[in-house]
């Protein structure tokens, strides 16, 4: 778009450098430029068209076109523009009004008060006009009406009216309602250093998993109960314990690798053809599985398949002393499972047992841990 | 105000009796022809332009000429300007 501020005419007629003459005594003309033997284009100031185009019309000269270019020529077109002018115009109105009104409350901060309840008493007691909203007032009666709220704050940001709540702590919450601190694990103190409550158990005493460790609260001079956190810092010799079991005498089964298949198709849980082997095993073990043979639900088809194993039995004979390296590894690795991550391991020892043909190994990993979980 | 025009008349040893107020007439390169004191069109074409002055007129013949500039006293011919002959 040309900054400068020019109108281009193009005019139609005859004798028109009587008319150039005449206009160029008063304007100034660019850029004349004669296309034809009648018709002329030529640029003037877009300031002084209008006159112009008075002076060419009193010399019956045809306009054929006039066209404006510049700055000054859009703002008037667009300020001529009327449905555009009158369009701002409602727009600019409405936007005034409607920005003197508060549309949106926010409330902030609530946990147990209901934001609802809020919003509808502040739109029941004040108006909703930004002029005539004191937030002092509104944080006053807030706090008057609500008794949970401890602290309230009020602003307008734009057309919302943001309260910002802090309730106030229930006496349960203030106080506590603290939990005994109780064991999380079996074992045998160890150390004790108590920071708040009352202890119940002393170094040495073994305790059970749930056992209190320390009363949440402590006596004073006068003995007057006073609650307080149990908190305390217990450890203990923790034993972990693993099993293996060794039979000097005992019956394996075991499959020999013979085996049958009986097949049924069914139909809908109906038998509609079989097909079975004979089983000539005395002693078997079977397997079944159903395997679709149709795709769609009009005629699912299933197939039944059953698979019957051949079983043997062995009897085996060992000693305890053949492998009982391996019976107390197997102890060993069922106590270590039971173990947690953290901890020191004190001491392990294994105990052997001999019942009626049964050896039983006993594994215990001693680890020094603490009993309890301190509340965060 | 400073005139180029003016100071030339000035300077140059000029006979006695010319008259050189009737208009002053500037070709440039054959391109653009500036005009002062004309007294009105006579003839516009993109091949003709004439113009007249005090005491004649001035014809400028062309190819693809265009008025650049018309005011009161002032005129801007630009275009290939092949001949300027005063009658």
């Amino acid at each position: 778009m040309k900054l400068k501020n020019v109108s281009k005419f193009h005019i139609c007629g005859l004798n028109q450098e009587k008319l150039l003459n005449e206009l160029c005594t008063n304007f100034t003309l660019f850029e004349i430029e004669r296309v034809s033997k009648n018709d002329t284009f030529f640029e003037c100031s877009y300031f002084d068209h209008k006159k112009i185009q008075k002076i060419i019309k009193s010399h019956r000269v045809k306009i054929e076109s006039v066209s404006h270019s510049g700055v000054v020529p859009k703002v008037m077109q667009t300020l001529s523009s009327y449905g555009l002018m009158l369009a701002i115009l409602v727009c600019g109105v409405l936007y005034f009004f409607q920005n003197q009104y508060v549309v949106q409350y926010q409330v902030l901060g609530t946990e147990n008060l209901s934001k609802s309840e809020i919003v509808s008493f502040v739109k029941g007691e004040f108006s909703s006009k930004k002029s005539e909203i004191d937030t002092t007032q509104i944080e006053n009666a807030l706090i008057d009406h609500f008794a949970r709220i401890s602290f309230v704050s009020c602003i307008i940001k734009g057309q919302t009216l943001v309260l910002n709540i802090k309730e106030k702590l229930l006496p349960t919450q203030m106080y506590g309602e603290f939990p005994p601190l109780m064991a999380q694990k079996d074992g045998k103190v160890t150390k004790i250093e108590l920071v708040s409550g009352t202890l119940r158990v002393k170094v040495g005493d073994i305790v059970r998993k749930g056992d209190v460790l320390v009363e949440p609260y402590t006596l004073d001079a006068s003995g007057q109960l006073k609650k307080v956190e149990a908190k305390a810092e217990i450890l203990a010799e923790v034993y972990f314990e693993g099993t293996a079991e060794h039979y000097e005498t005992f019956v394996q089964t075991f499959r020999t690798g013979e085996k049958r298949v009986q097949s049924e198709v069914l139909l809908f849980g109906l038998s509609i053809y079989n097909f079975q082997q004979e089983v000539p095993f005395q002693r078997y073990e079977t397997e079944t599985e159903f395997q679709n043979l149709s795709k769609n639900l009009f005629l699912p088809f299933k197939m039944k398949k059953t698979m019957f194993y051949e079983l043997a039995q062995e009897t085996i004979v060992s000693k305890f002393e053949d492998v009982e390296d391996e019976t107390v590894a197997k102890a060993k690795a069922d106590a270590e499972q039971k173990m947690d991550s953290g901890g020191e391991v004190v001491d392990e020892f294994y105990t052997v047992r001999h019942i009626g043909g049964v050896t039983f190994v006993n594994y215990c990993i001693v680890m020094e841990e603490s009993l309890c979980e301190q509340p965060s | 105000m400073f005139n180029f025009l003016n100071e030339i008349k000035q300077n140059l040893k000029i006979p006695q009796g010319l008259d050189l107020n009737g208009f002053n007439l500037i070709n440039i390169a054959g391109n653009l022809l500036y005009v002062e004191g004309h007294l009105g069109l006579v003839t516009l074409s993109k091949q003709q332009i004439s113009f007249k002055v005090r005491k004649g007129v001035i014809i400028v013949d062309g190819e693809d000429m265009i008025l650049n500039e018309l005011s009161d006293t002032t005129l801007k011919i630009c275009g290939k300007i092949r001949k300027v002959e005063q009658i």
